[in-house]
């Protein structure tokens, strides 16, 4: 039996650290003229290891050759895994076909670097072809999984994402039935070309391929979010994160921003518990990271100045999901509560309120079910963080206030960072996130009174900063909250109005009532005017067609400005035409534009029809006035 | 904003091209491994395509001049307006893309096209009030750092890039240096480009994974010579060399961002941004729901370019060699998706359901009010309306234009009034102490004594034009009488024949004297009483002492039959139109009794009937012999001893009754007609008050003031009478909207 000498085999070795060498490090220095010497050095390196390799399989193969089982294409997603078949991964022929497909996969993955994608996958498939030799064992899971892996993301990068789901699950599979049967740390494809003295350790092996399967899990997270199966894409995100923290091998600060990411996935999709459990982690493992550097030390040093930031940013970036978490949970218990005009519907809170029973009972399964972040020692910390703030949605308002002051926390925490001063978009954001906190408590909020007394703080937050901005460069942000504060404004309004009725129902309105009533209808209606405004040309035009982002904001501001005019209490009869007209106006420019752009009709149809039956009556009214004044005069 | 732009390859000679461009579509045909799969061409539709491949093909061929106009002039022209401008290079090493944006010295590219238009138009422009001044500033961004490329020793620094809330988003300590030429700006540009490979070769860097931005500042100051104040316009053109794709993605190492369609991200550092990419798409477009995983710095710092107020190209470059397939799809796709990049923040409207409701509800109540508008007589209603929109149309009337009027009709008035001899001292009778002159008497206590009448030497009464008081009316001749004075301050009335004048109350036909307070009766309605200056009026006093005024004599005295009844008369005023008026009844009475007759045999008629006791009869005499002498002289019913009767003075004064009572019964229908739709009206503006939920009350009410006084018609007033609307508003102060109805 013609084998290699051990001297040949440390050559060959050698060749393999070389060639690894050269993919790995040399290739990041080659020059733009050149940018894949380091790469074409490897190939010939790999060709000739397998060379060697195939001529020493030969003089063997020949005792083997009616052991040697006729071979399909192997494709899969179409045929069971490779457990039981062939020869046993453990033996000479088994693991001498796991190096042949070991050298193969190498040169796939190199063909493919240097974008020679169909003899990459040629390579890749010889891999395949090898494996399929030989049946799964801790010789050869790692390269089962390493070659799925790779062919996955070629096939994936072809637009032929299902032939790349089919790889990839398959080695979800592989390793799922390997871990239960077998379970020992397998063998790493590098030690098929390291002498007896460089073996790995069996924890190094385990992380080796842990990591491979974490890879695969990322790979089919990217695959099934490319599926449109999004549910199924955030389940494998939360894996891979579980995965890193698990196996230690994460980035504090970017696991935790991840894990915070995660949790805007869950919150948008309501699942409030998970959400919650995502920041609870988030923030006890960015934690980890460290203390924020001071900033005397930031100053000494550059790389110190670099962490304090980093360190800053990211929790500060945490905090902001957290508030994000809170504002949701407001919101949508108000969505839940309210009735078809916005108002808490006190029956359904009731309803709700009986119906929580049960809930918190499932509340208790699903955390069984769900998926837990942390160790032993970070569990109970991300636990007493989770119990700080409730999951079910607020019903009323001292259930809404306790998530409103959570929030509020958050908001505090975050604005350190996120100053005006160099943060100008990520303060407002925030700005308006704790002014969205204040409108959802209001919600809950019974007493009028106070109820307009948070509205004013919004008034108070947004509205300087609105004005204080640079148009040109904050035009986007601007606009919001322009449009923000003329529907806080008419909010104010309305509530000023019944709060005067309900005082004093068949009185008439006093004449402080009237001024304030007056005062925040004209705000209300400049601000929507101001962001009317800041659609126009530099020349100062409003533009013929209105963008599509800005179309049903444009034409609603413009049928809100038309009811706030009609809705001033003027004494002046010439005024309150004055008022009347512009009012018209409006409803008439929210017709003819819908006349001349009839794709906008979908945009604003409810509007719209109002807006025609005011444009067809308002005249009358007009009219009436005129005939007033006129007999009057 | 996707531009695809095929350049030269190299070594295109040896290779296939798969790339072709039909008008502003760019298609690629699969190039060898990639043949076999079917039809995979692939078809981008962009906003220009330039073909560039050789310039021999002289309608397809794109220069260098039809991608400056099709770009540049654009970006420039907005640049000059004040937009901020970028534009984005993107392509493969080799494609044409520093060729694109650079050129060379025969075919200079965009950015040098650009830049010479940029300063070419600054000093046409350039004038006293307005300069302009370009600086610029290069810095590269190479793994989220910021580096300083025009600092000389910035280049090791990385620098922070910050916002501002009125200077934007920018680079803290980035140099700015100014520039007065092309040729400045070529140099600095070259000189970043070297620090820029330098760094690159001592950081173990590659130059092509970095992006340049190379940013010009516009600015446009505009000064007030008057004032000596002067504003700025800032405009930045930001030109980016976007890092070439390809290197980075055949190193594996680049992979910070996320990779397009449907290709999967290698290396875990990804994650972040795939977990980002799922909370997005599980919300569509409402970005506020969450925390946007921190974007690049080069899209945070150009995300003013990225959207909102800024004009925005991209320039892609592709090889058409089948070599450089999956490079050049993938430029197209990244080119295809540019689109996207943009930043659209969406205003998150509030639901208005509410408001939708209240004016729901409006509408409701309007409509309700048009068909109740429309039950009522519809030609009534659109009568209605044209007499709104004409009264609307007076208005309208400027106030100047109506101050104008206004003053028009005052002079013509006075003309008028003067025309007809009417004193236009009309403050009143008390005037002309010194002067003789008549007033008028009038039923309606406000029109009383409105108009004065200044005697002359010899002032001629009648109805002709000719007359210096003209009256008219019945009984009114053209030629009525005339009244002189006399040297000695005598006053003497002489009518002419055929006139009927009285004073007080007795016909008079020939001449007589007239004494201070006399009544006089011209035709058959106009009562004047003159007023004679102090001195005469005693004079006359003394002389006369009968048949004058009685101003002195003892109120207690009864008055006689005579009808000088000035008993009470304690002042001028007493001598009323009623006094007047009933005296000269008297007086006809007096003469031939006829009413006293009738009085008396209907009287005589009641004895008799209530004797035959025809209780029916006899209680219809009586309430005929209750109203005539009601009608005689409600006051002095007791008196009317000794009427006498004869039959013209019957008829007179049956016409006379009869014109009276017509006269009655027509103000009386008018002023139940303005009575009507003064209610009419109330009624309406209660609608309309009660439509727009203000509080509001309307009454009536009926006022006559003192001071009204039309001056268009002639002297025979009627009545006026006003009516008043109160519009109480829950306000405090109240508003009164007059509106008055004349009728002559």
């Amino acid at each position: 039996m013609a084998s290699l000498s051990s001297a040949e085999w440390r050559a060959l070795c050698d060749k393999f650290t070389t060639a690894q060498n050269l993919s790995e490090v040399e290739s990041r220095k080659d020059p733009a003229n050149d940018p894949f010497r380091s790469k074409y050095k490897a190939r010939e390196l790999l060709r000739e290891i397998y060379c060697a390799l195939k001529s020493f399989e030969t003089t063997e193969g020949e005792n083997e050759s009616g052991d040697q089982r006729p071979t399909e294409q192997p494709v899969d997603g179409e045929r069971e895994d490779g457990f039981g078949r062939g020869f046993n991964g453990d033996s000479p022929a088994g693991l001498r076909a796991a190096k042949l497909g070991a050298v193969e996969y190498y040169l796939g993955v190199n063909h493919i670097e240097t974008e020679e994608l169909s003899a990459g996958q040629e390579h890749l498939m010889n891999c395949m072809k090898q494996l399929e030799k030989c049946s799964v064992s801790s010789e050869n899971v790692s390269l089962y999984i390493h070659v799925r892996n790779q062919l996955g993301i070629l096939w994936a990068g072809r637009d032929e994402t299902e032939k790349a789901q089919g790889f990839l699950e398959t080695a979800e599979s592989i390793y799922q039935r390997y871990m239960k049967e077998e379970g020992s740390p397998p063998m790493d494809m590098t030690e098929y070309f390291t002498t007896e003295e460089n073996q790995l350790t069996h924890q190094e092996r385990t992380k080796r391929f842990e990591l491979a399967y974490t890879h695969t899990m990322y790979y089919l997270a990217q695959v099934y979010k490319n599926l449109g199966e999004i549910e199924r894409a955030a389940t494998y995100c939360h894996s891979t994160l579980q995965r890193q923290l698990l196996l230690n091998q994460y980035n504090p600060l970017e696991w935790a921003l991840n894990a915070a990411t995660l949790s805007q996935y869950y919150i948008t999709k309501g699942r409030y518990m998970e959400g919650r459990h995502c920041l609870s982690a988030a923030t006890v493992i960015a934690g980890l990271a460290g203390e924020v550097p001071s900033e005397a030390a930031a100053q000494e040093s550059e790389t110190e100045r670099e962490r304090r930031d980093q360190l800053r940013q990211k929790r500060a970036e945490i905090a902001r999901c957290w508030i994000k978490y809170c504002l949701n949970l407001l919101q949508d218990a108000e969505k839940l509560l309210q009735d078809n005009i916005g108002e808490l519907d006190t029956e359904r809170q009731e309803e709700l309120k009986r119906a929580r029973r049960g809930e918190e009972e499932a509340e208790e399964k699903d955390r069984k079910s769900a998926l837990l972040f942390g160790s032993e020692d970070t569990f109970d910390s991300i636990a007493s963080l989770e119990e700080k703030v409730r999951c079910l949605f607020p019903l009323d308002f001292t259930e809404a206030r306790a998530v409103f002051l959570v929030g509020q926390t958050y908001v505090t925490q975050a604005k350190e960072y996120f100053e005006i001063d160099g943060y100008v978009t990520d303060h407002i954001e925030i700005l308006q996130d704790h002014s969205a906190l204040f409108k959802a408590l209001a919600f809950f909020e019974e007493d009028l009174e106070r109820r307009c007394k948070m509205h004013k703080r919004r008034i108070d937050m947004l509205e300087p900063i609105c004005n204080d901005l640079n148009a040109q460069y904050y035009l986007l942000i601007r606009r919001q909250l322009m449009f923000e504060l003329a529907e806080t404004y008419n909010e104010m309004m309305d509530l000023k109005l019944s709060l005067a009725n309900r005082q004093a129902d068949t009185q008439p309105l006093d004449n402080h009532t009237i001024k304030k009533f007056n005062h925040l209808c004209s705000s209300s209606a400049k601000y929507f005017q101001m962001f009317l405004d800041s659609l126009c040309s530099p020349e100062g035009k409003f533009p013929e067609r209105l963008e599509e982002e800005v179309l049903r904001p444009a034409l609603v501001a413009r049928f809100r400005v038309a009811r706030l005019h009609s809705r001033l209490i003027c004494s002046v009869p010439s005024a309150q035409l004055d008022n009347l007209n512009k009012s018209l106006d409006n409803y008439k420019y929210v017709v003819e534009y819908c006349e001349a752009h009839p794709e906008a009709v979908a945009a604003v149809e409810t509007e719209l029809e109002l807006s025609q039956e005011m444009v067809g009556l308002l005249p009358i009214k007009i009219n009436r006035l005129k005939a007033r004044m006129a007999t009057n005069n | 904003l996707g531009d695809a732009l095929v350049r030269r390859h190299l070594q295109e000679l040896n290779t296939k091209c798969v790339v072709e461009m039909e008008k502003n579509q760019t298609i690629l045909h699969p190039a060898g491994a990639n043949l076999g799969k079917g039809d995979s061409r692939y078809v981008f539709a962009y906003d220009f395509c330039f073909w560039s491949m050789d310039e021999s093909e002289k309608d397809k061929f794109a220069g260098q001049e039809v991608v400056f106009q099709c770009l540049g002039e654009s970006l420039l022209h907005n640049a000059f307006l004040g937009y901020n401008a970028c534009i984005f290079a993107y392509g493969q090493t080799g494609s044409g893309k520093s060729y694109t944006m650079m050129g060379s010295v025969d075919q200079p590219g965009l950015i040098p096209r650009l830049c010479s238009a940029l300063f070419e138009r600054t000093v046409q422009e350039q004038r006293e009030e307005e300069s302009f001044t370009v600086e610029v500033s290069y810095m590269e961004i190479y793994n989220e750092k910021v580096r300083d490329l025009l600092d000389p020793k910035g280049s090791r620094q990385t620098l922070r890039v910050r916002e501002h809330k009125v200077l934007g988003p920018y680079v803290d300590g980035l140099s700015r240096l100014a520039v007065a030429s092309y040729k400045d700006i070529e140099s600095l540009m070259s000189e970043g480009n070297k620090s820029r490979t330098v760094a690159a070769t001592n950081m173990n860097e590659e130059s092509s994974r970095s992006h340049a931005v190379f940013n010009i500042i516009l600015t446009h100051t505009l000064k007030d010579l008057q004032s000596g104040t002067s504003g700025e316009k800032v405009s930045r053109l930001s030109l980016v060399d976007l890092a070439g794709s390809e290197r980075a993605a055949k190193t594996g190492a680049a992979g910070e961002r996320l990779k397009e369609g449907s290709n999967i991200n290698k290396s875990l550092t990804t994650l972040g941004l795939v977990i980002s990419a799922l909370a997005e798409q599980g919300t569509a477009k409402n970005k506020s729901k969450f925390v946007p995983y921190r974007d690049s710095v080069l899209t945070w710092l150009l995300k003013d370019s990225l959207g909102g107020n800024s004009r925005t190209a991209m320039v892609a470059t592709v090889s058409p060699a089948a070599d450089n397939y999956e490079e050049t799809l993938s430029t197209l796709r990244y080119a295809d998706r540019a689109k996207n990049i943009v930043n659209h923040a969406v205003v998150n409207e509030d639901p208005n359901a509410r408001i939708i409701r209240e004016l729901r509800e409006e509408v409701e109540k309007l409509r309700d009010q048009l068909t109740q508008a429309e039950s009522l007589k519809a030609p009534e209603l659109k009568e209605r309306l044209e007499e709104s929109e004409k009264l609307i149309k007076e208005m309208t009337v400027s106030w100047e234009e109506k101050l104008r009027k206004t003053e028009e009709v005052a002079q013509e008035r006075q003309r008028q009034l003067e025309s007809l001899g009417i004193s236009l001292q009309s403050s009143g009778i008390r005037v002309g102490d010194d002067k003789s002159f008549l007033v008028n008497l009038n039923a309606d206590p406000a029109l009383n004594e409105l108009l004065v009448y200044y005697l002359k030497e010899h002032t001629k009464v009648g109805s002709a034009d000719s007359q210096d008081i003209q009256l008219c009316g019945m009984g009114i001749q053209a030629e009525h009488c005339v009244i002189d004075i006399t040297p000695d301050s005598a006053v003497i009335i002489t009518p002419y024949r055929n006139s009927r004048t009285c004073v007080n109350g007795s016909p008079v036909t020939s001449t007589l004297q007239l004494h201070h307070g006399d009544r006089i009766l011209w035709g058959n309605n106009h009562f004047f009483r003159i007023n004679l200056p102090k001195r005469r009026t005693r004079a006359a006093e003394d002389e006369e002492g009968e048949g004058g005024v009685m101003k002195n004599s003892s109120s207690s005295e009864q008055l006689d039959a005579d009808g000088d009844s000035a008993s009470e008369a304690s002042s001028e005023v007493s001598f009323s139109y009623e006094f007047a008026q009933t005296e000269v009844m008297m007086k006809a009475l007096g003469n031939n009794d006829p009413m006293q007759a009738v009085l008396q045999s209907l009287e005589r008629q009641h004895e008799e009937e209530k004797r035959s006791a025809l209780e029916r009869q006899r209680q219809m005499y009586e309430q005929e012999l209750q109203q005539l002498r009601r009608r005689l002289n409600p006051d002095r019913q007791s008196f009317m001893g000794g009427m006498s009767h004869s039959t013209s003075a019957q008829s007179r004064l049956k016409q006379w009754s009869e014109d009276r009572e017509a006269v009655f019964v027509r103000s009386l229908r008018r002023l139940r007609e303005q009575v009507v739709r003064a209610n009419l009206l109330v009624q309406e503006a209660s609608f309309i008050a009660e439509e727009l939920e203000r509080h509001t009350e309307y009454r009536v009410t009926l006022q006559i003031p003192a001071d009204n006084l039309n001056a268009n018609r002639k002297v025979c007033l009627s009545h006026t009478h006003t009516c008043t609307y109160t519009h109480t508003h829950t306000h405090t102060h109240t508003h009164t909207h007059t509106h008055t109805h004349t009728q002559s």
